[in-house]
């Protein structure tokens, strides 16, 4: 089943391309991740899906059909450019948006003292959102786009302004989405988030896809590496070409040398085997499984993958 | 319910719960009669100004001195007219008759005082604009330094001005002002008043008659009445308090019209603001329309209006409930009647409907285009300039309602809903209500179409001025 699908979506402003001819779709269910540095056209997509922009170009199908009035109430979405009404209190807040996507008043807010509560911040719901802290209005904002019960939640950079402990506690709210059934398409361009969330991911390098697929289908297009060391002087890079290893000099600690090998095409085991036929004496052999990132890396390159993406 | 409907209540509920709404509920009547009471009491705060009269001849002095008791005393009569008629006009032909029997101004008041009685509780004492004081000097040069403020005169005061009256060889009399203060002339009009009588006097004299015929003649005053040729004016026709009422309240309703329309527009224009500086547009475009969502500001600050009327109407409802009966035929009671006719309370509620949709879609789709109250500022400047323009009118449409520019004016749909209002009361001719309304409504209908594709251009794809006119603004 498709909860969310998109068919060569673009969107021009003006004589810029921000997003450009994006195919893909996010199965009922599952967490989806949109990554990329900013200014790949991250938000402009979501906004696209929950009907704020208009495409210049391409279908969208959600929940089964097109963009309805309808269809986005059940949809649950979190901007990146987040705020809520300064001078409401956080239940109020939470029960308005959702008793603008069609929850009755009754439920609205119970659905609101029950989330608060949920969340820790029971004790500040009767509080001004002017009054919390940033962190504590974004959770709030959070509760809002979900209170309503949606099939579709769709947040912009959720973590982005949250500490470490909120981002961990956000993971948790997805992971707690995602178990009750619900679809979950979030961006970030922070790639450790994806890493441990989704279950599959879209890459979008200026406004393009660069990938689609599940999180280790991206890890495997990533090189991988791994370090070692010899003892003395041995030269393991001049011992290695001939069998096709590409290995760097990085470093040299108590009289013995480190080095740096990518395993293009071959595994860790080969080189192994390699530094043994060579009669490498080795004191260290450490693989390094590769990040999201160096698949990011590999696929769009290195000056547009570095735009900010971590 | 409908989002349009919770947007509109959101909106109510963000303006009355705030407690700056019911100070300024309040407020906002004591204002306006403190500025419409203001320069009268302002008036009378001011002491009576000290005049000294030096002249050749001494009955020159005493005939000047007694040209400002005249004054003084019309004056007072003019002031208590004015109270009677407005608070208890039963009285007052009475009341004036005694003040007119009485000998000096002091006990004129006292007389008619007395004649209102208890009727008339705060009755006005009031104080003359000029008083004469004994000259400290013979002649103006010893005068200058009380005149320039080197001196005061022996009880403290400062001498406002003096008059130097003086005649030449063939008896022709000219008169002097010495005052510091180059702006203000009046008791030279007081005295030269004062001297003509006296001039007319001696030309009688002269011609073997009384002097005091002149006194005679000057007194006499031929007894004027307006009328209205119209046929709605009645068999008589005669224009009374009753008739003049209505372009009062026309006035005073036009004045509370435009004030409303514009503070009203002015909260829609700082709330779309707000919105956008607080971000929230995005999570609610998700769950209304653009134009759902401009149409339930409207509806949401409409419903805010409402409560200002309903309170203001209540309260005015409420005082005229403890009104004696016998303010009914006084001017406040003509007045108070004259805003409850039905041909104003329409003209009113049509203008109020027409004048908020209009200047209310045009303030929504600026506030759309603006990130601060600064950005919406500079657009503003020129926008209150047109917006201004009602008023200006309102001047020259009290002289004259069914004057050519006014006419003309009236067909101008922003200035329609003030002046169909003022106008009222002349009785409009049902082709001028359906030409003006048409029109009216089409403009009004038009502006919403405008503002609605300006505000979702604003509010959607982030068109505002920064991007329009300066630095452009990209979202990721």
């Amino acid at each position: 089943m498709i909860a969310l699908e998109a068919e060569g979506l673009a969107k021009n402003y003006g004589a810029r391309a921000a997003v450009r001819g994006l195919s893909f779709q996010v199965p009922k269910g599952a967490i989806y991740g949109v990554l990329g540095p900013n200014g790949a056209g991250k938000s402009s997509t979501l906004r696209m899906l929950v009907g704020v922009l208009k495409p210049s170009a391409g279908r969208i199908a959600m929940l089964g059909g097109p963009i309805t009035r309808e269809t986005l109430r059940r949809v649950g979405y979190l901007p990146e450019e987040r705020g809520l009404y300064r001078n409401m209190n956080a239940r109020a807040a939470i029960a308005y948006l959702a008793r603008l996507k069609g929850t009755p008043a009754q439920a609205a807010f119970k659905r609101a003292d029950d989330l608060l509560n949920a969340h820790g911040l029971g004790s500040v719901k009767r509080k001004r959102i002017k009054t919390l802290s940033k962190g504590m209005a974004q959770k709030v904002q959070v509760l809002a786009a979900i209170a309503h019960e949606p099939d579709l939640i769709i947040f912009d950079e959720p973590f982005s302004g949250l500490d470490p402990v909120n981002q961990r506690v956000l993971e948790e709210t997805i992971r707690a989405q995602a178990a009750a059934g619900r679809t979950i398409l979030f961006s970030t361009h922070v790639m450790e988030h994806a890493e441990r969330l989704c279950d599959r991911i879209l890459l979008i390098a200026q406004g393009a896809k660069a990938f689609e697929g599940t999180v280790s289908e991206a890890l495997a297009l990533a090189p991988s590496i791994a370090t070692l060391e010899t003892e003395g002087g041995f030269d393991l890079a001049a011992a290695l070409a001939p069998k096709g290893f590409t290995i760097e000099a990085i470093g040299e600690e108590h009289g013995n040398r480190r080095w740096r090998a990518k395993l293009d095409g071959g595994g860790s085991r080969q080189l192994l085997q390699a530094c043994v036929e060579a009669g490498a004496p080795l004191s260290l052999f450490e693989p390094a499984r590769a990040s999201l990132h160096e698949a990011f890396v590999a696929l769009v390159g290195d000056r547009v993958a570095h735009g900010s993406t971590r | 319910m409908a989002p349009v409907f919770l947007v509109a209540r959101r909106e109510y509920l963000a303006y009355v719960t705030a407690w700056g709404f019911w100070v300024s509920l309040i407020t906002a009547p004591l204002l306006f009669a403190a500025l419409i009471f203001a320069p009268l009491l302002l008036a009378r705060a001011e002491p009576p100004r000290a005049l000294a009269i030096v002249a050749e001849q001494s009955a020159d002095a005493r005939n000047v001195e007694a040209g400002f008791e005249r004054e003084a005393r019309t004056d007072a009569r003019a002031e208590i007219e004015i109270y009677l008629e407005a608070s208890a006009p039963g009285v007052a032909e009475r009341a004036l008759a005694a003040f007119d029997a009485a000998p000096d101004r002091a006990s004129a008041i006292v007389a008619a005082r007395v004649e209102a009685g208890a009727r008339a509780a705060a009755f006005p004492s009031p104080a003359p604009r000029y008083f004469v004081v004994p000259a400290p000097g013979a002649d103006i040069e010893a005068l200058k330094p009380y005149l320039s403020g080197e001196r005061t005169l022996a009880d403290g005061r400062a001498l406002f001005g003096a008059l130097n009256i003086r005649r030449d060889q063939a008896g022709a009399p000219s008169i002097e002002y010495w005052s510091a203060n180059l702006q203000h002339d009046e008791p030279t009009s007081i005295a030269r008043r004062a001297m003509r009588l006296e001039m007319q006097r001696e030309a009688l004299a002269a011609q073997g008659l009384a002097r005091g015929e002149a006194d005679r003649l000057a007194a006499f005053e031929p007894k004027v009445a307006q009328f209205d040729p119209r046929p709605s004016a009645g068999a008589s026709g005669e224009v009374t308090l009753r008739q003049r009422a209505p372009f009062f309240a026309a006035i005073g309703l036009s004045l509370v019209l435009w004030t409303v329309v514009f503070s009203v527009a002015n909260m829609l224009l700082s709330g779309v603001i707000e919105e956008k500086s607080n971000k929230i547009l995005d999570t609610l475009l998700t769950s209304v329309t653009p134009i759902d969502l401009l149409l339930g500001k409207l509806l949401g600050v409409a419903a805010v209006s409402a409560t200002l009327f309903v309170f203001w109407g209540g309260l005015g409802a409420s005082l005229m409930q403890f009104a004696p009966a016998s303010m009914g035929d006084s001017f406040i009671g003509q007045l108070a009647a004259a805003f409850a006719e039905p041909r104003l309370v329409v003209a009113f509620a049509v203008g109020f409907v027409t004048g908020y949709l209009m200047f209310g879609a045009i303030f929504l789709a600026l506030g759309s285009l603006c990130e601060s109250i600064q950005e919406a500022q500079t657009l503003l400047g020129p926008v209150t300039i047109i917006l201004m323009l009602p008023m200006l009118l309102i001047g020259p449409a009290v002289d004259n309602p069914n004057s050519p520019l006014i006419q003309a004016a009236s067909w101008v749909p922003l200035f329609t809903p003030f002046l169909m209002l003022i106008r009222a009361p002349t009785g409009l001719s049902w082709a001028e209500i359906a030409g003006q309304g048409a029109l009216l409504l089409a403009t009004v209908a038009l502006l919403l179409f405008l503002a609605a594709q300006v505000f979702r251009a604003g509010i959607v794809n982030q068109l505002s001025v920064t991007a329009l006119f300066g630095r452009k603004k990209q979202r990721d």
